[in-house]
């Protein structure tokens, strides 16, 4: 086994941890400010992938264009979201919360099916976007770069405006306590709805980048990034930002590494193994890696 | 008054229910057992339709011994206990034979209670070469077995291509992708080849960037890859692999027979990829152009895929049998199904003259290049 190999492996998992830590931020983002765990948070994804096939193919609108819009998108079905299905249960308990995110889950894929067909759609970028990338042993497409800057860029800016905007202080002091925060003259709804924007917002471009990697999607695709962006964040703590992102790489490095490291034999089961992790790392860690304690989240 | 208008209602329906088994007393009655909702939907759907066809196609040339051919579908909803409680179903209600399905797990859940009775059943999709044998005297294939299609491509891959050595990629979740590699591998290593590398995946899987750097990185170097697997991964591994800078030929079977595989890619990267399938896809025999305009007159598409030809096939080849046995009395059925001998169904002859069940017949080694679709060659079974 070369390092060159191995050099590659590591490059391929944080390509693909990029796409989960952007889906994790938004689902422990939205965890942390309102106790719920959101199962629609994946579809969001798959709503993102259809709005850049529409716009690129179909209008051939320019790429920057398009990613921007793709973040408008997420940012307004993250609100309507919120505004239907979650905010008319503030206060009830969370379980509630959680099966309402499940019905809008399979609402949103059904309607995908209803009105998109269920067969699966090729979906291709702009050339500039697909070449091949060779940097000694390791190879990558010039996409591969895009995800992962676009990626860093947007969790960057993520951070300031939660650490050093008063809007990121109005969020934080939500996730806190939401009734103290109530008191002391934040406007509750109006961060959390921010919250539900940021969030998806990111979800909707970890589509972008999904229907741009793998050139396929189709109305289902959200299940999946759904489930391990809430293994990612639950691997680095849920509500946490930072503990988002690095449990979204960890998980992406080791789905591949898994599979690039053990025989081949055990290529197939690269699932079991990343929730095994999952179970070892919270037998470990019970809040996960950066969590705190069940009170205080941010 | 409320009540009277219930016994007026009840006994409309009384009626109905009571006249329908005497209006279909003239019709002859195929069961059509397919999975038109779920994950098979896609490979079913279109057989349906094309078993439809036929046996409109049939009552527009005056009907079978005087009668009209009725293919009532029925959906078993991707779930094998559907499965068997629609092949039930379709019993009861006196069909003369069965018909169905693209997988081998579902004409396993169906066509044994079709044996028991002793009434035929014709799979039109399925391509296990153990069905016959499994099931016993009443189970027909149209397609031609697993075996042969990756016997057909293994030879390609050692004789025309000149691959000496490969990697071979499979599904792990499938009897089917499974089957389709271990044949793969008997006959290259009969022809002389050597595997040098196996990796696995898993139905659903969208990320092979892992495979693709042990691939790359295989020593000895692969001449060619063999990827078995279903239509969804199909477009996926081919681009991913060609993004990654390899060159090799790709093969694989059937599974590789959709759009997806030149879609996905684009143009430029679907290149150099070859597979076996049915004889159907750019074939311009009589028959193929036929069915071509048949279907998309009635259904205003063309033909989604072979699975929509090899519906055509079975209700033609029970159709053909009932014609020769002037009967649908089971046995006489059974008798002229098992004595077909080169009937020219659109997917190419079928002669049942194998112990094993399996109809010796064509399959087409199908290139890819630039995204164009050509057929290279047309392999026959040797016995």
């Amino acid at each position: 086994m070369s390092s060159g190999y191995i050099a590659q492996q590591i490059v391929n998992g944080l390509i693909l941890g990029s796409m989960y830590a952007l889906v994790a931020i938004g689902f422990s983002m939205i965890y942390g400010i309102i106790r719920l765990i959101n199962f629609a948070h994946g579809e969001i994804v798959m709503i993102g992938a259809f709005t850049t096939l529409g716009l690129l193919q179909y209008l051939g609108l320019p790429f920057p264009l398009v990613a921007l819009a793709v973040l408008i998108v997420g940012a307004v079905v993250g609100i309507l979201i919120e505004k239907g299905a979650f905010r008319p249960m503030r206060g009830a308990p969370q379980v509630t919360g959680f099966i309402a995110s499940l019905g809008v889950s399979i609402m949103l894929q059904n309607l995908g099916i209803l009105f998109l067909t269920a067969q699966p759609r090729n979906f291709s970028f702009p050339d500039y976007l697909q070449r091949v990338i060779q940097v000694g042993p390791v190879s990558f497409r010039s996409i591969d770069a895009v995800i992962m800057s676009i990626a860093l860029i947007l969790m960057g800016a993520l951070l300031f405006l939660v650490h050093r905007t008063k809007l990121g202080m109005a969020m934080r002091a939500t996730a806190e306590n939401i009734d103290v925060a109530r008191l002391m003259g934040i406007n509750i709804n109006r961060t959390i709805m921010a919250t539900f924007a940021m969030g998806s917002a990111l979800a909707g471009i970890a589509g972008l980048m999904w229907g741009g990697k793998f050139g396929q999607i189709d109305p289902l695709l959200g299940f999946v990034p759904g489930l391990k962006s809430f293994v990612a964040a639950v691997i680095g703590g849920v509500g946490s930002i930072p503990g988002a992102i690095l449990g979204g790489y960890i998980l992406g490095l080791a789905e591949v590494l898994f599979v690039g490291l053990l025989p081949p034999i055990y290529s197939a089961f690269r699932d079991a193994f990343v929730f095994s992790t999952l179970i070892l790392i919270l037998l470990i860690l019970p809040n996960g890696i950066l969590g705190k304690g069940m009170e205080e989240r941010v | 008054m409320k009540a009277k208008w219930q016994t007026v209602f009840l006994s409309i329906v009384l009626a109905a229910v009571l006249a329908a088994p005497a209006m279909g007393a003239d019709t002859i009655k195929l069961g059509a057992l397919y999975n038109l909702t779920g994950g098979m939907s896609s490979i079913d759907a279109p057989a349906l339709n094309g078993a439809k066809l036929q046996a409109k196609l049939i009552n527009e040339a005056g009907g079978l011994l005087g009668k009209k051919l009725e293919v009532i579908g029925i959906d078993t909803k991707t779930d094998q206990k559907a499965a068997a409680t629609g092949a039930k179903k379709a019993l009861a209600m006196g069909v003369v034979a069965g018909l169905g399905y693209g997988d081998t797990t579902f004409v396993m859940a169906a066509a044994p209670l079709f044996q028991k009775k002793g009434i035929p059943f014709v799979t039109s999709g399925a391509t296990h070469p153990m069905l016959p044998k499994w099931v016993g005297n009443c189970m027909f294939m149209v397609p031609f077995g697993d075996d042969d299609q990756s016997f057909a491509i293994a030879e390609y891959t050692f004789n025309k291509l000149g691959a000496k050595k490969v990697a071979v990629w499979t599904d792990n979740s499938m009897d089917f992708t499974k089957a389709l590699s271990k044949f793969f591998k008997q006959r290259f290593t009969e022809l002389g080849g050597t595997v040098v590398l196996e990796d696995f995946f898993m139905m659903g899987d969208k990320d092979f960037s892992a495979q693709i750097a042990r691939l790359k990185n295989a020593k000895p170097k692969a001449d060619a890859v063999f990827i078995s697997a279903i239509p969804n991964e199909a477009g996926l591994t081919v681009k991913q692999i060609r993004e990654a800078g390899l060159t090799l030929p790709i093969v694989s079977g059937d599974g590789f027979d959709t759009e997806l595989v030149t879609t996905v890619p684009g143009p430029k990267l679907a290149n150099d990829v070859y597979f076996s399938t049915h004889t159907y896809r750019e074939d311009n025999r009589p028959e193929v152009v036929a069915f071509i305009k048949a279907y998309e007159k009635e259904y205003k598409r063309p033909p989604e895929n072979a699975f929509a030809a090899l519906g055509f096939d079975a209700v033609g080849l029970i159709a053909d049998a009932i014609k020769r046995a002037k009967s649908t009395e089971k046995n006489a059925l059974r008798k002229a199904l098992a004595a077909t001998k080169g009937f020219k169904a659109v997917t190419g002859e079928i002669t049942y003259s194998r112990p094993s069940g399996v109809p010796m017949k064509g399959v087409s080694i199908i290139s890819v290049k630039n995204g164009k679709y050509k057929v290279e060659e047309v392999w026959f079974p040797k016995k």
